[in-house]
């Protein structure tokens, strides 16, 4: 392949001048410790965003992750703060709790899927219905406040976020495993190419004998489970949920899968763009952060700048390509 | 045990010793009082519509005449709409609202005004004045000169500090103006001052750049409980806990609790005590049970929680 | 002096020319019938009268001057309107609203009651019972034929270029579209009328110009013509020798319909299909042969029974097709066939992707394939990894045949095998169809081209309004007799 792929190379690009960036305004910026914390924030986004590729990609949409983890997350304190007084302070009380957070993914999932697959209403419409449940929902469970696990399971569950192997962090190395094998489903497995197929054109996958609506429930089913994951690594960093867990995941992960160069309209997965997405999105908030380049209530413009230039930049190399 | 929310205001004990002994149920015509309030997005806000909810259950038991329709709304937009219907088709006595926002919330408030009911304003002033018949609220300017005072005693001149911001507003700019203008001539440093949006996220994210960027901060300012949560994880996550203290605000349980244990990463907290809707709503009722004038301005000031005097403001049952 | 004529126009896409020297003229106050089959150059004819192409040479002559319209709407500004078989209505607005669309009364506050008093008025002179606010979408074909033609009304056309407008239409309204027809024609107006409906030519047409292969191949008037006489100018012309010779399919009986039906489009068809046979399927489009093809495919929900090798089999997606060795080979090759975005690889393997590993997709074994692929159905593309929307017509046909093999099927159902290709290309394409019986598959060939049914099929069954009209086969199949069929003109003789 002669021809540089802009798709591919263009989020990369970006990434490495965000990072260029940072270490000359800040000699911090390239600490282990920065880079660890980084990394580990990015790993909720990036597990949600992996999984939101493959909907996007089958020509879906979710809309409803940022509250599902919300709503997760409360699910699985309660559970695990109701098991701890028969079951006590162990790690059986946390595997229980893990267990909830994603087979309640599973199930959410698979709600999504089925409704937008079986009952044949827009992803759009369904997913910002269920948003609007699960927040609801994690309020009502909260009763309006926070849900705290219980301090001895906390002490017990924190190294899942915080500890690792060295600065690779569990987070960090969940993220990565995820990333991987996402991208190698996409790229080398039956199911990735069905997902292309299904969104590139569902009339020709169904003609070639694909499951079209087993493929796209599959998506959301996979989504939710990443969810589930992501919440399983979210709870031990500050042990709470509340109404405002996981406000607007939903838009920071469809926005990383959109600059990583997977097409909105679908048919075309970049698992590995995603993965550029959102640490691009989470060093943008990082840079700012450590550098006071402008003021602080302009961060979101720069952010949105950032993604819509994204985009931009590769529609051009690709309208370019095309002639 | 619910009266000690009324208690904290200085100027409202005057109010209850005047009032407490005609607050029984007196034979009258059905009062209709609205409550708009924003929902529960956030601690703070939770713990407001709890205290909200617990003192309308207590009121409508006391008081059988009394009805209180609520509504909490996510934006200005839907808070007006509520207080339109709340007009249009529950025909209330009176309003008692904390305004989403200051500027769109005026003139609705104004017209229920001159329609004749008695109106409350919680915690946000309107953006004209001599609208409301009682306002009650907390006192951002003594939320962060108290802070502020308590930084300017017990840090060394040099110290070095840092600040989390809340949602930018105008509430949170009178904070921070007063805290900072409290620290003026004590040579304390603020290194810089970022957004945390009163979220325990959005605060750990900020906490930890502000830790790889500064290696010397002496104490941070998180400003609000929530925060100060996601501050201390933070911080603890960089093994930095012996190097620095948190002041947080509100005046949550579990902050409270850990006041009251002597942490030594949390020396102290300062009030902004949700449970101002409960005065409010308690002095509306007054207004229609009793014959005593309910009228003025009530500001309840901020105090600092300390170990000794921390019990006083625990609410095991609060959720927040 | 005509209104509209064609002096002498030819028209060439490319290399291929499709008319040669036409000559045609519409009076007014009169019918005047377009015949001829499909691909004979019906549809351009309207094109260039229409203003939608220019002519190569020759030239469109309105009120015997030369003209050369800009568009569509410009032609249709001048008065000349065509009716197109695919409607331009919008769905989503009432029918008044598409009536005046692009020219509402009123400035810029729309005139409702105009445009509905108006509407209501040109649906009555059409005897419809359309209401002016009903919803596009909502309305059934036929009303739809009925808006478009008075949405034409509204334009005072002076020219009415109709295509099909009676396919769709049921007994009772085409007795309407005739009476506005008719009374049109005395109000002057010159009309262009294309139909395959032989009956209502007869019935309707003042003057008839009958097209074979782009040119002109017989002028009648009024009564000179017989509907036979139609038919047989249409197709008088001899087999080319490009189509392979013919098999002997065995007795043996590959896949058998029993009382097939697919609801509202095809009725309680029988059939048998013989092992190494070609079964052609002729019929007008829409007769309900494609819809017959995937319902058997398990591509749409069929009631009936279906027996593969004498064994029942349920079929209710392209999946379970496979399973019985059924494929069907689509006649939308880009919307339904191919991924046009995606490169040949991945287009080839698609159907039969399990082949190519269980989990993994072994992408050395794929490109074996493609390599296969190219070489056997000589598949010519510049690179290999461009998108298949690149290809030409022809090489995408032969990839999507390759993919279709690649499932390993028994029977095969081909529709429109050689749709928009050219004639190198699709002599290539009988022999390998020819080839694929031979070699003991079944295939059934749909088709529009009715001497590729004839030259290709061992036997021809003829549908006509979802039901099978008859059946041809060895001296009896002709063109002639296929159109009778196909149309309903007598028996076959």
């Amino acid at each position: 392949m002669k021809k540089i792929d802009f798709h591919t190379l263009g989020p990369l690009i970006a990434l490495i001048a965000l990072i260029v960036l940072g270490t000359l305004l800040n000699s911090a910026f390239l600490a282990p410790a920065n880079i660890t914390n980084v990394l580990a924030r990015s790993a909720f986004i990036g597990l949600i965003a992996v999984g939101m590729t493959f909907v996007i990609t089958a020509g879906g949409l979710d809309l409803s992750v940022g509250s599902m983890a919300a709503f997760l997350a409360g699910l699985a304190i309660i559970a695990m703060n109701a098991l701890a007084p028969s079951l006590g302070v162990h790690w059986g009380t946390i595997l229980i709790g893990m267990g909830v957070a994603i087979l309640g993914g599973l199930a959410a999932g698979y709600l999504n899927g089925a409704l937008i697959t079986k009952a044949r209403i827009e992803p759009f419409i369904v997913t910002l219905g269920t948003m609007g449940i699960f927040r609801s929902l994690i309020t009502w469970l909260a009763d309006g406040g926070t849900l705290s696990l219980d301090s001895g399971l906390r002490t017990l569950y924190r190294p899942v976020y915080y500890g690792g192997i060295g600065w690779l962090t569990w987070p960090i190395l969940c993220f990565a495993a995820v990333a991987i094998a996402g991208e190698w489903s996409m790229r080398h497995s039956r199911f990735g190419r069905h997902v292309e197929a299904i969104g590139s054109n569902d009339r020709v996958a169904r003609y070639s004998a694909i499951d079209v609506n087993r493929v796209r429930l599959m998506t959301y089913v996979l989504l939710g489970m990443l969810v589930g994951l992501a919440v399983v690594l979210y709870v031990p960093r500050l042990g709470s949920a509340s109404g405002s867990t996981g406000v607007l995941w939903e838009l920071e992960a469809i926005a990383a899968v959109i600059i990583g160069g997977t097409a909105l309209k679908g048919g075309r997965g970049r698992v590995w763009g995603t993965v550029m997405g959102v640490l691009i999105l989470s060093l943008i908030d990082n840079i700012l952060n450590l550098a006071n380049l402008v003021s602080p209530y302009l961060n979101g413009a720069i952010q949105g700048v950032i993604i819509v230039l994204a985009v931009v930049l590769q529609r051009e190399k690709h309208a370019a390509s095309e002639r | 045990m619910k009266r000690r929310s009324l208690m904290q205001g200085g100027a409202l004990a005057a109010v209850l010793a005047m009032t407490g002994g005609v607050a029984v149920a007196q034979e009258a015509e059905k009062k209709i009082i609205g409550v708009a309030i924003p929902s529960a997005t956030h601690g703070f806000m939770g713990g407001l519509n709890w205290h909200a909810q617990d003192t309308i259950k207590r009121l409508g038991a006391a008081y059988p005449n009394l009805e209180f329709v609520l509504s909490t709304a996510g934006n200005s937009a839907k808070q007006v709409n509520d207080i339109e219907d709340m007009m249009a088709t529950r025909n209330i006595d009176a309003l008692v609202v904390l305004p989403f926002e200051s500027e769109p919330l005026t003139a609705p408030i104004k017209a229920v005004k001159e329609a004749g009911k008695f109106v409350t304003v919680v915690d946000r002033g309107l953006s004209e004045e001599g609208i409301e018949d009682l306002y009650v609220a907390g006192d951002n300017t003594a939320f962060g000169r108290v802070a502020g005072e308590y930084f300017k005693a017990n840090l060394k001149p040099g110290a070095k500090i840092v600040v989390l911001r809340g949602i930018p507003t105008t509430l949170d700019n009178e904070r921070v103006e007063a805290f900072q203008k409290a620290l003026d001539g004590s040579q304390i440093e603020i290194l810089d001052m970022q957004h945390g949006n009163w979220n325990r996220d959005d605060a750990f994210n900020v906490m930890q750049d502000y830790l790889s960027k500064y290696p010397q901060i002496d104490a941070v300012w998180a400003a609000d409980d929530d925060m100060a949560i996601g501050v201390m994880e933070a911080i603890a996550a960089a093994k930095r806990q012996d190097e620095m203290w948190v002041i947080g605000g509100a005046g949550m349980k579990d902050i409270v609790k850990r006041i009251m244990d002597g942490d030594k990463q949390l020396p102290v907290d300062v009030t902004y005590p949700p449970a101002l809707i409960s005065s409010a709503l308690e002095m509306t009722a007054l207004h229609f049970v009793s014959n005593a004038p309910m009228t003025g301005r009530f500001i309840i000031g901020s105090q600092l929680i300390t170990p000794e005097n921390a019990a006083k403001f625990y609410y095991p049952d609060s959720p927040f | 002096m005509s209104v509209l004529a064609l002096d002498n126009v030819s028209k060439s896409f490319g290399p291929v020319t499709v008319l040669h020297g036409i000559d045609i003229a519409l009076e007014p106050g009169e019918v005047h019938a377009l015949i001829g089959e499909n691909g004979a150059g019906k549809s351009t004819i309207m094109k260039l009268l229409g203003g939608f192409l220019d002519p190569t040479e020759g030239q469109v002559l309105l009120d015997g001057k030369p003209v050369r319209f800009a568009s569509g709407p410009d032609a249709e500004a001048q008065g000349i309107v065509v009716i197109h078989q695919e409607f331009n209505l919008a769905r989503d607005l009432s029918v008044a609203a598409n009536v005046f669309l692009g020219r509402e009364p009123g400035g810029w506050r729309l005139d409702h009651k105009a445009m509905q008093e108006a509407t209501a008025a040109l649906l009555r002179r059409l005897d419809s019972p359309i209401s002016p606010d009903a919803l596009v979408g909502d309305l059934s074909v036929p009303d739809r034929q009925m808006v478009e033609i008075a949405k034409a009304l509204s334009r005072n056309a002076r020219v009415l270029i109709m295509d099909e407008p009676s396919a769709v239409l049921t007994h009772r309204e085409v007795g309407a579209l005739y009476d506005q027809i008719l009374r049109l024609r005395e109000q002057g107006v010159a009309i262009l009328y294309c139909s395959h409906r032989l009956d209502e030519v007869a019935h309707l047409a003042d003057r008839i110009t009958v097209l074979r292969d782009g040119r002109v191949v017989r002028r009648a008037a009024r009564g000179e013509l017989t509907q036979d006489g139609m038919a047989s100018a249409m197709v008088g012309r001899e087999l080319q020798d490009f189509y392979p010779p013919k098999g002997q399919p065995s007795g043996d009986i590959a896949l058998e319909l029993r009382g097939l039906s697919v609801p509202g489009r095809v009725h309680d068809i029988s059939l048998t299909l013989h092992r190494g046979e070609v079964l052609g399927i002729a019929g007008l489009v829409g007769s309900g042969r494609t819809e017959l093809a995937e319902g058997i495919a398990g591509l749409r929900s069929s009631s009936g029974e279906i027996r593969i090798d004498g064994q029942p089999a349920t079929i209710r997606s392209a999946r379970d097709g496979f399973a019985h060795g059924l494929a069907y080979l689509t006649e939308d090759r880009k919307e339904a066939g191919l991924l046009l975005e995606k490169p040949l690889r991945e287009n080839l393997t698609l159907a039969a992707l399990e082949r190519f590993g269980s989990w993994r997709i072994d992408a050395s074994a794929e490109d074996a394939a493609l390599d296969r692929a190219t070489q056997d159905f000589d598949i010519r593309a510049p690179r290999r990894d461009m998108p298949a929307g690149k290809l030409s017509g022809g090489n995408q046909q032969k990839l999507l045949l390759a993919k279709t093999m690649l499932t390993e099927p028994r029977i095969l159902i081909i529709d429109e095998p050689t749709r928009g290709i050219d004639v190198g290309t699709k002599s290539q394409i009988y022999a390998f169809i020819r080839q694929l019986a031979t070699q003991g598959l079944s295939v059934i060939v749909i088709s529009s081209e009715m001497p590729e049914v004839i030259g290709l099929a061992d036997r021809v069954l003829v549908m006509r309004e979802g039901r099978l009209a008859g059946e041809l086969q060895g001296a009896a199949l002709t063109e002639d007799n296929i159109v009778r069929l196909a149309m309903g003109v007598g028996e076959a003789a």
